[in-house]
């Protein structure tokens, strides 16, 4: 239903949580969440306009995290969900010390509604959650 | 089993049917108090007849003579109102409302004993002599003379008239038999006996002469002091009064306490009617709601009793059932929907799933009315407790912001808020969201107060919290992208 392009890459920006719960820190490996933000693209390593409603005429929409004090390469996930229906889960890799990595969904008209995306780690332990609206 | 039907129908009679009942009984009544002696009368006995015949022929099946007395019958009741309206007319017009509502006509009119009676005293009152002789058991015709045939009936104009002192034959005596004058100027042997009072004249002695010899009874009016006397055998009375007569007349003619009796007759004919009537009614009104039954299907829903108050209805196996009853097909028709209840005691039931058997107890159905069938006869209902539970608000936006702005940011104060609700839907929630906000026209930061979408409707905010939040939001201008980057 939703095409979902991946991609990841380095980050060393610092921001805080947009729209989201606060920043949260994965306390078994001191991994400290720096940035998370819903936004339109990303251009040169950097989330570009920033939001909390996407019209579908845009196009895509990008969940944007980074972390700091990345102990070991790991796993992150990103699980987008329209209203209460899980629509897609992203692994993504994280790499010490600081990684910044992003998943993104493509838009149609059937995906207007409200939305979020938990971010977890492979406890399922939920480090934020990022609210949005996608619209006309 | 018959004999069961009838005591299961007496035992589910209705005060509807037992008024019913009077009522018909009542009005049958009426109807033979009022048209008892006429053909009418007889023609609804008939009718009554036929239909009595008609009934027994549907029950044996018999197709086409029950449906042929049904056309007779109905042509019988054109006839009655057609062919009989004069005297259907006649009888109630000839009736005041009191006496066509309760009263009771009396059938027996003046006895010849009572105008005779009248008679001799209206004489007595004019001093009209008058010699009146009712003969007994024995013949009279070998000591009376020079009668004169009259063959008339009884009536106090006839009487007077012939004592009136100027019709030649008032000086003789009339011999009164049943209800008709005889003979009239009959002359009757005189009595020679010494001892009668020196006031009594020819009339007198010839009475006295005649019922001496018979066992005729006579009465003389006396011309000079208006007396009545009678005289039967050696016996002679003075009558004072018209009941006096009337009962002597009675006895002479053997009819003593006959109306007394009449009148006990007549009350034992009206108790009969009543009966008749009652009996009549009650085998139409049996006929009418066991002869006539029918079965109907109700789709009833069913009512939840005595719920504990911290638990909710979460599913039942079904909302309601359907009720196979039977019953005549009046009371069939006539039942209302809402008179038919089904209901199930949860006092003791459970958190889970409970299963309940409908039975008879659980459903209540008017008087008169039998349960057949329960579909489906066991219900699943399923319970659970209210829980809270803390979810976040998010906003649902509608619409479209204006071109070449963005909102970057919206804040909803309070964040979370406290729901009761149902453990089955609380748990499949993770967000609470507002009304849906309209983004048209937003080109400026501010802030609105939004509802809460609580659904479903079974939802409730908890006490300590609120159903409305305060949302701040941030609108900027659009960063201009480089078309070189666009997606």
């Amino acid at each position: 239903m939703v095409a979902l392009v991946m991609i990841t890459f380095f980050w060393g920006g610092i921001a805080i949580a947009q729209n989201g719960d606060a920043p949260a820190t994965d306390g078994s490996a001191g991994l400290l969440l720096s940035e998370a933000v819903m936004c339109e693209d990303i251009e040169t390593y950097a989330p570009v306009n920033r939001a909390v409603v996407f019209a579908t005429g845009i196009g895509q929409v990008v969940c944007f995290t980074a972390f700091e004090n990345i102990p070991e390469q790991m796993f992150i996930y990103h699980s987008w969900f329209r209203g209460d229906e899980l629509i897609t889960t992203k692994r993504l890799t994280l790499k010490p010390p600081k990684w910044g990595t992003h998943s993104k969904i493509l838009l149609r008209q059937a995906d207007i509604g409200p939305w979020r995306v938990e971010v977890h780690d492979q406890q399922e332990n939920i480090i934020t959650t990022l609210r949005f609206s996608i619209t006309e | 089993m018959p004999m069961l039907d009838v005591q299961s129908s007496v035992a589910s009679l209705r005060w509807q049917d037992i008024l019913d009942i009077a009522l018909n009984s009542y009005i049958l009544f009426r109807l033979y108090v009022l048209f008892r002696g006429t053909t009418t009368f007889r023609v609804l006995i008939g009718i009554a007849l036929l239909w009595i015949v008609q009934r027994i022929a549907a029950f044996l099946g018999l197709i086409v003579t029950s449906w042929a007395i049904q056309g007779i019958m109905a042509v019988a009741a054109l006839i009655i109102i057609i062919v009989l309206r004069n005297e259907i007319r006649s009888v109630l017009q000839a009736k005041n409302l009191k006496t066509i509502l309760w009263g009771i006509p009396t059938r027996v009119g003046q006895t010849p004993h009572e105008i005779i009676a009248d008679s001799v005293f209206d004489l007595a009152k004019k001093r009209h002599g008058a010699l009146l002789v009712l003969p007994g058991k024995e013949d009279l015709s070998d000591i009376v003379q020079s009668g004169l045939p009259w063959h008339g009936v009884v009536s106090r104009e006839m009487i007077a008239s012939i004592f009136w002192p100027d019709n030649p034959v008032h000086d003789g005596a009339a011999i009164l038999q049943k209800d008709r004058i005889a003979q009239v100027g009959v002359i009757l042997p005189l009595s020679l006996r010494q001892d009668l009072p020196s006031s009594y004249g020819t009339r007198h002695r010839s009475a006295i002469g005649l019922a001496a010899e018979k066992d005729a009874l006579v009465i003389v009016v006396s011309e000079e002091t208006g007396h009545v006397i009678t005289t039967r055998g050696g016996q002679i009375t003075t009558t004072r009064t018209r009941a006096d007569l009337i009962r002597q007349l009675e006895a002479h003619s053997g009819v003593l306490g006959s109306q007394l009796e009449a009148r006990k007759q007549e009350i034992l004919k009206l108790a009969t009617a009543a009966v008749v009537a009652v009996l009549f009614v009650m085998s139409m009104w049996f006929g009418f709601s066991r002869g006539l039954e029918s079965l109907t299907t109700l789709d009833v829903p069913i009512e939840y009793m005595n719920r504990d108050p911290k638990m909710e209805i979460l599913e039942t196996s079904a909302n309601s059932v359907a009720l196979n009853l039977s019953g005549s097909g009046a009371l069939i028709k006539s039942m209302r929907p809402e008179t038919v209840k089904v209901r199930l005691d949860l006092g003791k039931a459970v958190v889970g799933s409970n299963t309940f058997t409908i039975s008879p107890e659980n459903i209540t159905v008017p008087p008169g009315i039998i349960l057949k069938k329960v579909t489906p006869a066991v219900v699943e209902v399923a319970l659970d407790v209210l829980v809270i539970k803390e979810l976040p608000v998010q906003v649902d936006w509608t619409g479209r912001l204006p071109d070449g702005f963005i909102l970057t940011n919206a804040t909803v104060t309070p964040a979370k808020v406290n729901l009761v609700g149902e453990r089955r839907i609380l748990k499949g929630l993770t967000t609470i969201y507002t009304e849906k906000v309209p983004l048209d026209g937003l080109t400026q930061t501010g802030s609105m107060t939004v509802n809460l979408a609580l659904n479903p409707a079974s939802l409730k905010v908890g006490s300590d919290s609120v159903d409305r939040v305060t949302l701040a939001y941030i609108v900027k201008k659009r960063v201009p992208r480089d078309p070189a980057t666009e997606p």
